[in-house]
């Protein structure tokens, strides 16, 4: 056992604003997320990479927040779901996701928002089979993923219009 | 919660062999099996070193002499890299099928090979395209054979102060492979079992790997011979069906009793074969 927990000043940037802080190396970034910077929109359920609630972006790639140590995000860029509407403007993808009934207790939702993202980022016209791929890490208890799916579609097809 | 520990990123390999060498240290690259581990309180280390930023394992080569894949690449990095997939196929197919895209974006093809799961995905391809773990420790490197690698269920080679820098896989363009999973859900869950198969015409040589079905995967002995010797597909695939029901030691577990291990691996090899040999007659040696 360590007689004295250590701590580590990390520099992080969270949707495109850099904190400081000191962390012990055993806090997980989905901790740092929620409890120290209140930023709450990632979900813990699992807490072992089985169910993706606690979905974000690092450094624009999808990842289990509960699978990474805040310490291991020092210098990089992560993206929460809060990070997403721009002055209170709801992207297409939050969009799609309201009109199609894609919400239900809304658990899974901020990861299931950020794994499409990350896939219309890279693909933005993705087929069927490639967006179930890209959420089959989040898992619903929910919708039954069928209205889920006509959300990220629709905007992969174009359907979802801008402004 | 995880048990508070030490964490040091260092930019210098004889750093982190230094490191490695004090008891209770423990390498971290993806973390995706022991962030579980140490939140499970099955693994307590007091010192992690992260190995992302050691610049002798960020080497990723495709190439006449073979491929190289540093112990920082990770499983996506594998499965986007477009020359891979021309270039070794069945690594990327084996790739694919393990845990999810959030998961893959972190874990390591080399922190697979580290956990030494029997059920490890990424084993039986490397098995049968006679690949090595390079090994790096205060005396030097050393090349180990990925068969002697893997010693137990969960228990690798390395002894303390040992770091894995990459693997290497022999050139492998005058082969056709085929790996095959089988899991509980159509979604992502570890193998039930897991095959590889290689088959190279030219030499002569047909290599099948076995997971999840042994305290190790299990690469067949006597496969060779029964290739060149067989005149027939059907024949090859009930000696390959013998060897493997001979040479595998399933257990029951939570995914499956013995038994119906034992019967997926007959069915696998009998597909694995119909794949590596289209035409029905025979094995297909001089074409
Ligand atoms: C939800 C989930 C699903 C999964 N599904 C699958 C699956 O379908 N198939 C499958 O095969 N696996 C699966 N896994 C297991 C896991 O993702 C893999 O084994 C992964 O490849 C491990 O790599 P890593 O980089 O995350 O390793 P880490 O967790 O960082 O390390 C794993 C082990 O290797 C050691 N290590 C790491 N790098 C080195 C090095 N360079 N030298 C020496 N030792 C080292 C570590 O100390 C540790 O003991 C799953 C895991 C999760 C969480
Ligand atoms: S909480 Fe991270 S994957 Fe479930
Ligand atoms: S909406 Fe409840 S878990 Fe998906």
């Amino acid at each position: 056992m360590l007689h004295e927990i250590p701590l580590y000043t990390i520099s992080v940037e969270v949707n495109e604003r850099t904190y400081t802080e000191k962390v012990p190396a055993q806090m997980t970034l989905l901790q740092f997320l929620r409890e120290r910077l209140c930023l709450t929109g990632a979900k813990e359920g699992c807490g072992v990479g089985e169910c993706g609630a606690c979905t974000v972006l690092l450094n624009g790639k999808a990842v289990d927040a509960c699978l990474v140590l805040a310490v291991e995000a020092d210098q990089a860029s992560v993206r929460t779901v809060e990070g997403e509407a721009r002055d209170g403007e709801l992207t297409l993808l939050q969009r799609a996701f309201i009109e199609h009934g894609a919400v239900q207790c809304g658990f899974c939702t901020s990861g299931m928002l950020l794994s499409a993202q990350s896939l219309l980022e890279k693909n933005p016209h993705p087929d069927q089979e490639e967006i179930v791929e890209a959420i089959s890490g989040n898992l619903c208890r929910c919708t039954g993923y069928v209205q889920i799916l006509e959300a990220i579609e629709a905007v992969a097809l174009g359907r979802e219009e801008g402004g | 919660m995880i048990r508070p520990f030490k964490y040091s990123k260092p930019r210098f390999l004889r750093e982190a062999l230094e490191a490695l060498e004090k008891e209770n240290t423990r390498a971290l690259a993806g973390g995706s099996d022991l962030l579980v581990e140490m939140r499970e309180g099955k693994s307590q280390p007091e010192h992690i070193v992260d190995v992302k930023a050691i610049p002798e394992l960020s080497c990723f080569s495709i190439g006449k002499d073979g491929i190289t894949i540093g112990g920082q690449l990770s499983l996506n990095e594998l499965a986007d890299s477009k020359e891979l997939g021309q270039t070794c196929p069945i690594l990327g197919d084996a790739v694919r099928t393990v845990a999810t895209p959030q998961v893959r974006n972190r874990a390591t093809l080399v922190g697979n090979l580290c956990t030494a799961s029997p059920a490890a995905d990424m084993a039986p391809p490397l098995f049968v395209l006679n690949a090595a773990v390079v090994v790096a420790s205060k005396a030097g490197e050393q090349r180990i054979p990925i068969q002697r690698f893997f010693q137990g269920p969960k228990k690798n080679c390395l002894t303390p102060g040992q770091l894995v820098l990459r693997v290497e896989i022999p050139p492998c363009s005058s082969g056709r492979g085929v790996f095959m999973k089988k899991s509980r859900v159509q979604g992502h869950d570890l193998a039930t079992i897991n095959v590889a198969g290689w088959a190279n015409p030219q030499d002569g040589s047909l290599r099948i790997c076995i997971g999840a079905c042994g305290p190790t995967p299990v690469l067949l002995t006597g496969s060779d011979e029964l290739y060149q010797r067989a005149v027939s597909r059907d024949e090859l695939l009930d000696g390959l069906a013998m060897l493997a029901q001979d040479q595998i030691a399933p257990i029951d577990d939570l995914r499956a009793s013995a038994a119906y291990r034992r019967h997926l691996v007959t069915v696998f090899l009998g597909r694995m074969v119909r794949i590596l040999f289209p035409e029905e007659g025979g094995t297909s040696r001089a074409s």
